[in-house]
């Protein structure tokens, strides 16, 4: 099978998935109770504001009629208003995304700057004290709370230490640098300003962190697993019994082939941050969807709940489309994935 | 709530090596229980594991107090020889209900795996057994679930049907499933070319009897693996959900509620929040422990050097 | 963190932070609140959690006066200078000062006032229920108002004061969308004539008020109020703490009493007429029987609940009126912590092992621990308390259908008359959320406080409504937690709060200062 014959393959299910999770996300937000014509009409409306509200919402139709209209409107771009914040929900998505983005990229960047050498160290000098070490760490990383963690850490960093400062993404009266990436961090340095920087970078330092945590250990455990599989390979020990140097083994031959399996895992793991940050986002008040996702379950506010659904289902079948496509493009055995 | 596996990969066991004793499903099991007990790591574990273990069984017996007894006069009282774990805001001994907590949350991982390992086995072996359109379409729904957020379904079940441990662990359940799902599944793909399997077939036994007895035991492995280092995950996600409010509710003592409760007073009662914390990752630690053990045996690939 | 090597690099970070800190504009206050308003439209706004911006970007006719440094229940000019009343009680006519001006420029005159009450009158969201009398509004000239009363409202001029006859600028007509009068632009801004105007809203995370340039007093010293929404209690008291934050709402009673030791800080911890009481469904059988509902209101421990939850930061109602309003009633009947009389209570109705539910939500803290006491209160008396916790705006619509059995709620009268209380909880015409939560219904009741409601005779007001009172306070239809305190933190640097009981979350920023 050609590569175009499997990417039109792969685009069509990933489509039959996103309609599946739009199936599936609307029929959760019909179940809710609490009357969202009542919500949005308010506590002292007639009965005939609230008829009124519900014929406005399209809320008296016959279901399938009522998802009809729900597609009709996703097509146009219309996610509907959140009934909590009284904007248009793709406005609230737009604000609120790339604080979480910001987050899972730093989060990720340091999840894979510290995992990538110390889960290859771990490999190469395997059962030594280095690798007691990152498998400690790493147990500990996946069975970690992320937000017990996150006290932890803003008790001590904050609170007994005040060295870093505790919620919110700048310190007050510092303002938000233009707007390129809409990640504070890139930002700031794009434009040279270096006290927004240096204040954008110390309030991203814990929740990066804590929502790093957790993939430090998957991607040490991935990284120090895939090096010794690959390590015990034939032609790993042919080349070290011709003599090449470990160095040379390591980085130049072996690494490679460990990062294959890899590269798929970094696209899991992102999807994967998007959702972590939910928990994550509310100790910190990092103003990211998740923290929006927690407020708009406590207000039952269903069309930015089911907007969210939406975009980080998409995010996540999209990510796993580039993955399975990229694993197939590097390592030609694996064409056959069911 | 992470939706992944803990970062392995799982190959399946070979056949059972000449000249070894009994095989359970395709595993020397003496000769597992001789390399489990010599790493200190996986015992570490098992500790734990066991400890956890008795905990849950034996909450009456040892916990102190009556998880539930209010007593206003010593609430938030720092941990001391009458209340080790200090008190909670209504002067609940926060160790009896640590341990007792280990029911709610141990169990609801416990339940959690076994409803998903169950389903996601019986489903997958099935459908890498018959291939063929009932394959694709078991395989096309797995996907959707698998790109299914989680707590979005657990908060509509919550909602739905109140919030409660329950109504938190199926959600749970049902979006784990895909991955036992496509273990057993590879497995069956694999087994199904083998000569005994063959030969059942030629023999005329059904497609659920051969499943049963010839696929599904000798897929069994891998799956064991998975599940050990999922009870950790379960346990991690339903404690989430309970912190976020989904999942168990008062005056259930549940480990991840507790440190919701305990959230607003961790600048002066810091034992509050972070005991039942500490519990649920200790006991995360001691299942993936096992896991990992069990999974360093049972996978070839790891084997020697 | 990666980023931090070494000891010099942490006192290089840790002076750079405190210099930051340091650095915190005198003239700017910033103030930590735990959930946004849901609207600042003062004709749509519901709870005291929307006063802390309208009160101060709005103006009303009159005010509450200030005596001596100290808030009173009096009524002051605001932005009527001089007012009568006919002898009969149903006209009222109102001279308008003539300097005050909306921050889009234009004058406060007598047709702003007349829109302004035409619209809270029609929007009928809930705040125009503090004038359920207004039967028309006239304009006499550009500075006199005439307001025309269905019956003698005694209360009148008293509910004038109370937010919700804030006065709105008519040009808001510009900004109205398909009918909505406005209320769609006024929930995140304001048109107002009061010292500040809404700048920035960003719901969620922060309100700014900035000074309304056509503000008739004097400039205020606070030139920038921010708002911040920080739900994490914890979180809002170490940034009080440490100097992020000036001053915070929703101070725990567990808080109130660590932050009164520590330097820098002042805790204002005073009592107010913020009432937790319990709703008993007296639709809903088992709570139908009224034997059942006395066993239940004898069963709670109610030194237990204030002592262990508020602290002692409170104290038991007597009676629906609380103290300190006139028509307080020191010898109406008050239930007693006596689990054997509740016993015998239930045993004398006939009812066996019930089983009811608690309905709350997490809005206020202490509702979820109130909820685990009476679990083991009910417990020891036979009966199985069940405690259900819903999101808010859920637990609201759920007490309004009526779809409970006991649920706990707060509540805070607009102005000092005891019909905040008696005509709201008790009069059968209003079911439901807006004010009778038991769903009771007595005609006798109904008829002593309708015909006290229209009475200007205080005297004889006082006889009708304690009349009222000993009868539902017997039928048991609401337990009567306590009358909580009002509690707020601030750095010892504000000055200028007056802490006024009927206007709580209400700062005057306008006469606020910080010191360095």
């Amino acid at each position: 099978m050609s590569l175009l014959q499997i990417l039109c393959r792969r685009l069509m299910l990933s489509i039959l998935v996103v309609f599946g999770v739009l199936v599936v996300t609307f029929i959760t937000s019909r179940l809710i109770p609490g009357d969202p014509a009542r919500l949005m009409a308010g506590e002292h409306a007639s009965q005939e504001t609230v008829r009124h509200m519900r014929h406005v919402l399209g809320l008296d139709e016959p279901l399938p009629r009522q998802f009809a209209g729900y597609l009709a409107r996703l097509a146009r771009g219309d996610l509907g208003v959140s009934i909590r914040t009284e904007r248009p929900v793709i406005e609230d998505l737009r604000r609120f995304f790339p604080a979480t983005i910001e987050l899972s990229i730093v989060a990720l960047l340091f999840a894979v700057a510290a995992g990538l050498p110390l889960g290859v160290a771990a490999a190469v000098y395997r059962d030594g004290w280095i690798d007691q070490v990152v498998r400690t760490v790493s147990v500990a990383g996946i069975s970690m709370p992320a937000f017990w963690l996150a006290l932890l850490l803003l008790d001590f960093f904050y609170n007994w230490l005040g060295i870093l400062p505790g919620t919110g993404r700048l310190d007050e009266g510092v303002a938000a640098p233009p707007f390129i990436t809409g990640m504070f961090t890139v930002d700031a340095l794009l434009a040279g300003q270096g006290r927004t920087m240096y204040s954008a970078v110390t309030h991203i330092a814990l929740p990066a962190f804590t929502l790093g945590f957790v993939n430090l250990g998957i991607i040490m455990r991935q990284i120090r697993s895939a090096m010794i599989e690959v390590l015990q390979e034939d032609y790993i020990r042919t080349a070290r019994a011709g003599g090449l140097s470990a160095a040379r083994i390591v980085f130049g031959h072996a690494l490679r082939n460990a990062l294959i399996p890899s590269v798929t895992m970094l696209g899991l793991l992102f999807g994967d941050l998007l959702y972590g940050a939910v928990l994550t986002e509310t100790i910190f008040a990092w103003p990211g969807m998740g923290n929006y996702v927690i407020q708009s379950i406590g207000f039952l506010d269903f069309p930015s709940i089911m907007g969210f659904a939406l975009v980080a289902s998409l995010a996540y079948v999209l990510l796993n489309l580039a993955v399975d496509l990229s694993y197939m493009m590097l390592d030609p055995q694996i064409r056959e994935i069911g | 709530m992470s939706v992944t596996q803990s970062g392995e990969s799982v190959a399946p066991a070979p056949p059972n090596p000449p000249g070894s004793g009994a095989a359970r499903w395709g595993v020397d099991w003496r000769h597992v229980w001789y390399r489990l007990a010599s790493s200190p790591l996986t015992v570490a574990g098992f500790v734990i594991v066991a400890l956890v273990i008795a905990a849950m069984t034996l909450a009456p017996a040892i916990a102190p107090y009556d998880p539930n007894r209010l007593s206003l006069a010593v609430r938030l009282a720092a941990p001391s020889w009458h209340h080790v774990f200090g008190t909670d805001e209504v002067g609940r001994d926060l160790f009896s209900r640590v341990i007792w907590g280990s029911r709610a949350s141990v169990v609801a991982g416990l339940v959690t795996v076994a409803i998903s390992m169950s389903i996601g086995t019986c489903i997958g072996a099935v459908s890498g057994f018959l291939s063929g359109w009932v394959d694709t379409v078991i395989m096309r729904i797995m996907d959707v679930l698998l790109a299914f957020p989680s707590f979005i379904l657990a908060m509509a079940l919550a909602a739905a049907l109140g919030p409660s441990l329950m109504n938190a662990i199926l959600p749970i359940a049902i979006v784990r499933t895909p991955f036992y799902v496509r273990l057993a599944r590879g497995q069956a793909l694999t087994l199904r070319d083998r000569a005994y399997v063959r030969a059942a077939e030629t023999f005329g036994s059904s497609s659920w009897h051969i499943v049963w007895r010839h696929i599904l035991p000798n897929s069994m492995a891998p799956i064991i693996v998975q599940a050990t280092l999922d009870i950790g995950l379960a346990i991690l996600t339903v404690s989430a959900l309970s912190f976020i409010g989904l999942g168990a509710q008062q005056p259930t003592a549940e480990w991840g509620a507790m440190v919701a409760n305990g959230r607003a007073y961790f600048l002066d009662q810091w034992w509050y929040p972070m005991f039942p914390g500490l519990a649920i990752l200790v006991t995360a630690i001691g299942f993936n422990l096992v896991g990992d053990g069990l999974r360093e045996i049972l996978d070839p690939r790891l084997r020697g050097r | 963190m990666r980023l931090l090597r070494g000891p010099a690099s942490a006192a290089l970070l840790a002076a750079l932070c405190i210099v930051q800190a340091g650095a915190a504009d005198l003239a700017t206050l910033m103030i930590g609140k735990p959930t946004d308003p849901d609207t600042l439209d003062p004709h749509v706004a519901q709870s005291n959690n929307s006063l802390t911006v309208t009160c101060k970007t709005y103006e009303t006719l009159v005010r509450f006066a200030v005596v001596d440094g100290r808030a009173t229940a009096d009524v002051a000019p605001g932005l009527a200078q001089s007012w009568r009343v006919d002898p009969a009680g149903k006209v009222w006519d109102f001279t308008l000062a003539k300097q005050h001006r909306f921050s889009s420029g234009r004058f406060v005159d007598a047709a702003a006032v007349k829109f302004s009450f035409d619209r809270l009158l029609e929007i009928a969201k809930g705040p125009n229920e503090d004038y359920p009398a207004i039967a028309s509004t006239e304009v006499l000239d550009e500075h006199t108002i005439r307001f025309t009363l269905a019956y003698p409202f005694a209360p009148f001029l008293a509910s004038l004061a109370s937010c919700a006859g804030e006065v709105v600028d008519p040009s808001v007509m510009s900004h109205a969308v398909d009918k909505d009068l406005g209320q769609g632009y006024l929930s995140a801004h304001s048109m107002g004539s009061g010292p500040y105007q809404v700048a920035e809203v960003e719901k969620g995370q922060q309100i700014v008020l900035e000074p309304n340039p056509y503000y008739f007093g004097a400039e205020p010293r606070i030139k920038r109020v921010v708002i911040k929404i920080i739900k994490e209690a914890a979180v809002r008291r170490l940034e009080l703490e440490k100097g992020d934050l000036d001053l915070i709402e929703e101070v725990s009673p567990d808080q109130v009493d660590v932050l009164r030791g520590k330097p820098g800080i002042m805790v204002v911890d005073e009592p107010c007429f913020r009432q937790d009481y319990l709703s008993l469904n007296t639709k809903r059988p088992p709570l139908d029987h009224v034997l059942v509902r006395q066993a239940l209101s004898y069963a709670v421990d109610y030194q237990g609940i204030i002592n262990g939850v508020l602290l002692g930061k409170g104290k038991q109602m007597r009676g629906f009126i609380p103290e300190g309003f006139w028509g307080h009633d020191d010898r109406v009947m008050k239930y007693q912590y006596d689990p054997q009389r509740a016993r015998a209570l239930l045993a004398q109705a006939g009812a066996q092992h019930l089983k009811l539910s608690y309905l709350y939500a997490k809005a206020d803290p202490t509702w979820e621990t109130v909820g685990l006491v009476l679990q083991q209160n009910l417990a020891d008396i036979g009966v199985t308390l069940d405690l259900r916790e819903y999101a808010y705006s859920t637990m609201r619509d759920m007490v309004d259908r009526g779809d409970f059995d006991i649920a706990i709620g707060n509540y805070t009268p607009d102005f000092a008359d005891p019909s905040q209380y008696l005509n709201y909880w008790v009069d059968s015409r209003l079911f439901g959320l807006a004010g009778n939560r038991a769903f009771y219904k007595n005609a006798e009741v109904d008829d002593l406080i309708r015909r006290a409601i229209s009475l200007s005779d205080v005297g004889e007001r006082t006889r009708l409504y304690q009349r009222a009172q000993s009868i539902a306070v017997a039928e048991a239809p609401y337990i009567l937690l306590s009358q909580k305190n009002y509690d707020v933190a601030m750095r010892s640097n504000v000055h200028g709060y007056i802490y006024n009981p009927l206007l709580l979350q209400v700062f005057d920023f306008e006469n606020m200062w910080k010191t360095p």
